[in-house]
């Protein structure tokens, strides 16, 4: 307590924005219990925690979304209530949720102004109101159309859409949960000048990520949460990694020196006898229509292999067309808009949906857990069941000593923390879910798995966790193929890396020397395409 | 890892929490208890008598029949508004096939429950391929059907009771009187015996299971709960939405004969609003219109409610007009006990008017009960490759971010 109000060396004294004690219960659970943020102008104050520490619950306070919380909040200095995510508004206390809160049919400027929109005797001033929307989409970078709806848009563009959005009211304190999750390197990089350039005209940012070097570059203090509880809060500077991430897990982890080389389970035994092997998945000219509906880009070719027990990365920026890749050998898309080839063992895969894809050994873990992946309202048993139901049944019929004594062996295999195989999948922490999904697909006894950003918004331990089940995967001679923005992640994951731009293949790269800058060069390798 | 999942709760336990989602809640049963505790109270032995208890459930039971299939129909994520009409169709069909065509009752049962089928699976097409949002398909659907029916019938009822010339009731017609005629029975047991709550039970035990035990239920709920997921987990969502609407249909065919041999004649107005009943008590069971949650269990137990309030309601001489206040009041009702959490955002928000600053517990005052989350949720063993890993993985991120970052400015 004591320490949380001691105001920081050198900052304002009355901070714009100070929670005291902050407790919320939900039933059953104490989520929160006596947690401490200060937020002053002008700075960027980090919040930091592992899945489930009780970050997106102490925004969800301070955004006004759950009405009943004990503790204090102050706006400068003053006590208030917040009850109403309107309240929180009028504070000038402005939230970008983790899943972007857009509406996909409305237009960009329609969206920007939702709520707030600029009127004269009940009319709205579309003309106005679109002109205005420009210029912020302007000064967080973005120059689209902003008549064009949201649905349109890449994750990216749409959380820069968001930003734009919070702009549009009079800011106070901006609190960005995950804000970089979707985004690729680059795009990074553009939202931190736009943060930049916040905190340059005096507004409270509270900044929350898993990327510590994130943080180190845009943070100046850093809070701490554990558990629910407040662990301790620092100034970036002088702070060590180390520290922090004792403060996050409760205890010390291993040594900080990075390994000579990424070392990869892969990379023994396994791995040198199946360079020899036959490929066990074979991709030719891979062909995609392009669908803005949808939001899918076109593939315009693309081609590798692996082979078992191989990890290939799959690298390129938002819209290179990843995801399109790893979607069309798994057979999501309508037959008439994929061309190309595939071979899976020799022998042509052309799935009619991703039932005959799963029938042959591939599965894929998608994108976004939440939509793609989970049925959120059920339990755990049924979701990790799910594509592998019919080895658990009999003529159409259940037999769920079976089904139960599988999902289980899964749910201890992969340490997934649930309190049983009855409880609602949607209550479990990020890293959790994933790893739901991921039981549900090693069931089905894959050849194949394809992981379309496996580690998107979940903490670093489950992250490591993740790894590991990749390596064993791979150990055990399954064919991976990984897609992820994060570069540290997919250099040290995989065994070679397959550079995508603009729905293309521009680099293949061995991932023992390949460096960043060698991946982000064949991502960005635009110009090479556009030439003849 | 620590605890995947805690020690498996005595068998008891876990049977009881097993059995729990298939009963559908509590709030359901309070309900019916409710409504049979006023019968009672109100009516005493003309309430409490099995055959006042028969014939409401009879005369229920097309309704119910026609609720187990609207029941699929809202677990997978769609509503069929058709089922009324179809019901109507299957009816005026069988009356036909039977005075006209003199078919034995055990050929017209099945083939209005085809006929029935077929409308169904047109639905479920509209549904599926060509994308039609089910509550439009079968509204539609709904229309073409009442007017095929009032075509075919010529806009006349067809009195299923058929005199032989000398007086007797032809042995078709018999048959067909046991449907469901009021005072017939199929066989001499109470209750049961009578065809409508047989055919009705049979229905709800066999649905029940279908959805519980199968992978074809399985896959209705997936679907309702997330059509993108199942698809990406090899569930065939066309064929499950074309197969649940075939089935919705199937049933409303089946609800057809019954609903005629119940009123002695099949009219082609019959089965008018029959859907919102059916819709009524899919939701008082418990089902979400946004699907993914429901049973045929709850469900019964919705339809039940409905049956004995009418049935208590009609007995004490309430009006048709209030039995229909009643009934919408009771909808509204049901859906609010099944969310607790609308009543506790109630009482919170009228205990903050009274109270405008709310401080609860200071920083120092410890939780009252940190539940079962923090301490136990991980040990030290078996965790220390992945997070040194972890480490790693962030120190590698500083070396070479700051390159790119430079690299890009």
């Amino acid at each position: 307590m004591t320490e949380a109000t001691t105001p920081l060396p050198g900052t304002d004294p009355v901070p714009v924005l100070e929670m005291r004690g902050i407790g919320k219960t939900f039933p059953g659970v104490r989520a929160l219990d006596g947690v401490h943020l200060t937020a002053h102008a002008g700075r960027v104050v980090a919040l930091l925690g592992e899945n489930g520490a009780g970050k997106s619950t102490l925004i969800n306070v301070l955004s006004g979304v759950f009405p009943a919380y004990d503790g204090e909040v102050l706006v400068d200095g003053e006590p208030v209530t917040l009850h109403a995510p309107a309240e929180a508004q009028r504070l000038g206390i402005a939230t970008i949720h983790q899943e972007l809160n857009l509406v996909p049919d409305m237009s960009v400027s329609d969206n920007v102004w939702l709520g707030r929109e600029r009127s004269r005797a009940g009319w709205v001033e579309r003309r106005e109101q679109a002109r205005e929307a420009a210029r912020l989409l302007g000064r967080v970078g973005l120059e689209i159309d902003p008549r064009k709806p949201v649905r349109q848009f890449r994750v990216a563009e749409q959380q820069l859409i968001e930003v734009a959005k919070a702009l549009s009211i009079d800011t106070r304190v901006l609190i960005m949960d995950e804000p970089t999750s979707a985004l690729a390197d680059a795009e990074v990089h553009r939202l931190f000048g736009v943060i930049r350039a916040l905190t340059a005209e005096g507004v409270a940012v509270v900044y929350i990520s898993h990327r510590l070097e994130e943080l180190e570059e845009m943070a100046d203090s850093v809070t701490v949460l554990r558990d629910g509880r407040w662990i301790g809060t620092r100034p970036m500077d002088g702070v060590r990694r180390d520290e922090l991430i004792h403060m996050m897990v409760g205890r010390e982890l291993g040594a900080q020196s990075p390994p000579p080389g990424p070392a990869r389970p892969g990379d023994a035994g396994i791995d040198d006898a199946g360079r020899d092997a036959e490929p066990r998945l074979v991709v030719q000219d891979l062909t995609v229509r392009a669908d803005p509906r949808a939001g899918r880009v076109a593939l315009r070719g693309v081609g590798f292999t692996v082979r078992p027990g191989e990890v290939v990365g799959l690298a390129g920026l938002m819209g290179a067309g990843r995801t399109e890749t790893l979607e069309a050998v798994f057979g999501a898309y309508r037959r008439h808009e994929v061309g190309g080839t595939v071979l899976l063992d020799g022998r042509p895969l052309r799935p009619r949906s991703p039932r005959g894809a799963i029938d042959r050994g591939v599965a894929l873990v998608a994108e976004d857990r939440k939509t793609q992946s989970l049925v959120l309202g059920a339990t755990v048993r049924f979701n990790a069941s799910l594509a592998a139901l019919r080895s658990f049944a009999r003529g159409g019929w259940l037999r769920g000593a079976a089904e139960r004594r599988d999902v289980q062996r899964e749910v201890r295999r992969l340490a997934v923390k649930t309190p049983g195989l009855a409880a609602t999948v949607g209550h479990l922490s990020g890293g959790n879910q994933q790893k739901v999904v991921l039981a549900k697909w090693l069931l089905t006894h894959p050849r194949v798995i394809l992981l379309d950003e496996p580690t998107r918004g979940i903490d670093v331990g489950a992250k490591a966790e993740i790894y590991d089940i990749v390596a064993a995967l791979a150990a055990e001679g399954v064919a991976v193929v990984v897609a992820s923005s994060e570069l540290p992640e997919l250099l040290r994951m995989s065994d070679r890396i397959v550079v995508l731009c603009e729905g293309r293949v521009t680099a293949e790269l061995d991932a023992a020397s390949a460096t960043q800058e060698d991946i982000l060069t064949a991502a960005m390798a635009r110009r090479a395409l556009v030439a003849p | 890892m620590t605890t995947t999942t805690q020690a498996t709760p005595p068998a008891t336990r876990g049977r009881l929490r097993r059995l729990l989602p298939v009963l559908g809640g509590a709030q359901g049963y309070v309900g019916l208890v409710l409504v049979v505790l006023i019968g009672i109270w109100s009516q005493g032995d003309r309430f409490a008598d099995v055959d006042n208890l028969t014939n409401a459930i009879g005369y229920f039971a097309p309704r119910g029949i026609l609720a187990v299939g609207m029941t699929l129909v809202i677990i997978s994520g769609g509503i069929d508004l058709s089922v009324g009409a179809v019901m109507a169709v299957g009816s005026t069909a069988s009356a036909m096939l039977l005075t006209q065509a003199n078919w034995p009752v055990a050929a017209i049962v099945p083939a209005s429950m085809l006929i029935g089928a077929a409308f169904g699976f047109v639905n479920g097409a509209g549904t599926a391929w060509l994308r039609i949002q089910s509550f439009v398909m079968t509204l539609a659907m709904m229309t073409v059907a009442r007017g095929i029916v009032r075509e075919v019938s010529g806009n006349q009822s067809i009195g299923t009771v058929v005199l032989t010339p000398d007086g007797e009731v032809a042995p078709g017609s018999a048959q067909f009187q046991l449907l469901g005629t009021p005072g017939t029975r199929l066989f001499d047991v109470p209750l049961i015996g009578y065809f409508p709550v047989l055919a009705l039970l049979v229905v709800i035990v066999v649905f029940q299971l279908l959805l519980s035990r199968t992978t074809f239920g399985r896959h209705v709920y997936a679907v309702g709960g997330n059509a993108t997921a199942a698809r990406l987990s090899g569930v065939s969502v066309t064929g499950v939405t074309v197969v649940v609407f075939t089935l919705s249909g199937m049933l409303a065919g089946l609800a057809g004969p019954i609903n005629a041999a119940y009123n002695a004649s099949a009219d082609p107005q019959a089965g008018l609003g029959y859907e919102l009943d059916a819709i009524a008590a899919v939701v008082i069971g418990g089902a979400s219109l946004a699907g993914g949650r429901g049973s045929v269990v709850g469900t019964a137990v919705g339809a039940l409610i409905l049956t004995l309030l009418d049935n208590v309601l009609g007995l004490n001489n309430f009006s048709a007009n209030w039995q229909m206040i009643i009934k919408g009041t009771i909808v509204v009702a049901a859906v609010v006990i099944q969310r607790p959490e609308l009543l506790a955002g109630i009482v919170a928000r009228l205990r903050r008017r009274d109270d405008p600053h709310p401080s609860g517990d200071g920083p120092g005052t410890p939780a009252p009960s940190s539940g079962p989350a923090p301490a136990a949720r991980r040990d030290a063993a078996g965790e220390d490759t992945p997070r040194r890993n972890a480490t790693q993985d962030v120190t590698s991120h500083e070396v070479t971010t700051h390159e790119v970052t430079t690299k890009e400015l």
